[in-house]
């Protein structure tokens, strides 16, 4: 695995608010899923590594270039495809108008190279149909996939994208699969998610953040296993396991300790992220 | 009889040697003659035939150039910075609005009272300053940060945008200039003007755009008001002679020290 960033005891807070508490880890080439829940500092993250922000402390490195410095920090930036957690869209502008608008951003001056990627990236995420609406008068999901479009715009080698699946229906979260795993295949991808069956679908790496710490990075098998002979069925609810809920099946699927003679099944990558999760919880009251 | 295209002329329109009339033609003729077209379509090279599709998709796909974007290109600005110069917020037509609504209040208060023209004095040279924060920033642009994330300098957005708009604004200003009593007294405030946008870009350089904008402006307003509320001579105080030159000063030393940043040397020093 190649290394394109690697970020180093990186900290950063807002007023009162710890972002960021020295988060340390590596991204190679392949798509890496960013766990964590809301707060856990991964759009700061997302947005240290995109160069949009700076850290208070630590260090980051992208294919071995320092943002900190101005001239690395274009060199990033060339290399650099990044979709924001909230995208703003200039007014009237359409989705060809928009997309254009980042390619000259993108230093993309000739028109008509610009445009024939600008039709490319457009067919990737399947808007040709939409090219010329307006993209304020589109839905949430397109907007999202004319977003993701933009980042796609001259085949940058890091993509950074902040929940590129939020809004998208099932068929459009499929497509979008497809379309970051091929990314995947030759570049680095980042991307944070609540979505742990995207992750488990398309990461061949998973980092998880919780309160501005790294508590796991590895395969997405390797964090199933951290709920290993810790999940079971039964035909009531429990008491004493961390998490319970009734399947479609009618049984209650439990994580935590169980007892003797539980029935117990093979965990999945969401079990094992639930229970590291509230494991941090656990020692951080302790 | 049916009439086809002679071969000879095939082969010239094919590689686009027939012009004009002839070519138009042609071009009419195999709209409905099925086997000149097949004719056509078997001589034309396929290099020549991607380039011409591609030429079509372009002007079909061609985004719409918004005012601003065409006085921008007939100015000689390329046109892939007019693109960005005209996606500045305070280029659209609702904020020029609004400019032109405070300056029309200026001017109203400078006709229908005596001293009135201070006011005007007040707010026409915070008019091309307040344009300028809206030109660009988290908050007033709503693809700051992909541009941020993008290897488009920054600062050289900043300019481009802010020498946008400080045209657009100050010739609402200029033209309102031209309402009120006593024309020359009414142009004094042309080099405060000066002095505040470079102290703003200046500032900028530390704080947020919008920010700076805000806060010089509000710095060079909010006493002046106060004074004026108190019944003091403030037009007497801005048409000094010492405040005309402190202006001239600080205009020049904001455009100095502009002129010296290196990162603002390297933006303009790009070839686009």
């Amino acid at each position: 695995m190649t290394t394109a960033a690697t970020v180093s005891e990186v900290r950063r807070r807002f007023g009162r608010t710890q972002a960021l508490s020295g988060a340390t880890f590596e991204i190679g080439t392949g798509v890496t899923g960013l766990l964590g829940p809301n707060g856990a500092g991964k759009t700061t993250l997302l947005r240290i590594l995109a160069t949009v922000a700076a850290p208070d402390s630590g260090s980051v490195s992208v294919f071995g270039r320092d943002p900190s410095v101005a001239s690395q920090r274009v060199e990033i930036r060339r290399r650099l495809g990044y979709l924001p957690q909230e995208p703003g869209f200039q007014r009237g502008f359409s989705v060809f108008e928009f997309i254009d608008y980042v390619a000259i951003l993108k230093e993309m001056t000739n028109r008509q190279q610009r445009h024939a990627e600008v039709r490319r990236v457009i067919d990737a995420v399947d808007l040709a149909s939409v090219s010329g609406k307006r993209v304020r008068s589109l839905s949430g999901g397109m907007r999202r996939r004319v977003a993701l479009g933009a980042s796609l715009l001259g085949e940058p080698q890091f993509l950074v994208l902040d929940e590129p699946t939020a809004g998208l229906d099932p068929e459009q979260r499929l497509r979008f699969r497809e379309l970051v795993s091929r990314a995947g295949e030759s570049r680095a991808v980042l991307l944070s998610t609540h979505q742990t069956e995207d992750v488990a679908a398309l990461c061949q790496d998973v980092v998880v953040l919780d309160k501005g710490r790294v508590l796991f990075q590895g395969a997405p098998s390797e964090l199933s296993g951290v709920a290993g002979g810790r999940v079971w069925l039964a035909d009531e609810r429990v008491a004493g396991a961390e998490l319970v809920w009734r399947t479609g099946e009618g049984r209650f699927r439990h994580l935590g300790a169980p007892p003797s003679g539980a029935e117990l099944v093979e965990p999945t990558l969401e079990d094992g992220y639930l229970l590291l999760v509230g494991r941090f919880d656990e020692e951080v009251a302790a | 009889m049916t009439w086809h295209v002679p071969e000879q002329l095939v082969s010239a329109y094919a590689v686009g040697e027939l012009a004009g009339a002839r070519a138009a033609s042609i071009e009419a003729h195999v709209m409905t003659c099925a086997e000149c077209r097949l004719t056509v379509n078997a001589e034309v090279p396929t290099e020549r035939m991607h380039s011409i599709w591609a030429a079509v998709e372009d002007e079909v796909d061609a985004p719409r150039r918004s005012w601003a974007e065409r006085v921008l290109s007939a100015l000689g600005m390329a046109d892939s910075d007019a693109r960005l110069v005209s996606g500045a917020p305070s280029l659209h037509a609702s904020w020029l609005l609004s400019l032109a609504a405070v300056l029309a209040f200026a001017v109203w208060a400078s006709n229908s009272r005596s001293g009135g023209t201070t006011l005007f004095l007040i707010l026409a040279p915070i008019v091309p300053v307040l344009a300028v924060g809206g030109s660009y920033g988290r908050g007033i642009d709503p693809t700051f940060e992909v541009s941020v994330a993008s290897p488009y300098p920054t600062m050289r957005l900043v300019l481009l945008r802010s020498t946008a708009v400080v045209a657009a604004s100050g010739v609402l200003a200029l033209v309102a200039s031209l309402f009120v009593p006593s024309g020359g007294y009414a142009a004094a405030w042309l080099l405060p003007c000066l002095a505040l946008l470079s102290i703003t870009l200046v500032v900028a350089r530390w704080l947020p755009l919008p920010v700076a904008a805000a806060g010089v402006a509000a710095c060079y307003a909010l006493p002046l008001i106060a004074a004026l509320v108190d019944n003091r001579d403030v037009a007497g105080v801005l048409l000094s002679a010492s405040v005309q030159w402190t202006a001239l000063a600080l205009a020049v030393s904001a455009s100095l020290f502009l002129a010296h940043d290196p990162m603002l040397r390297s933006a303009l020093r790009r070839n686009r």
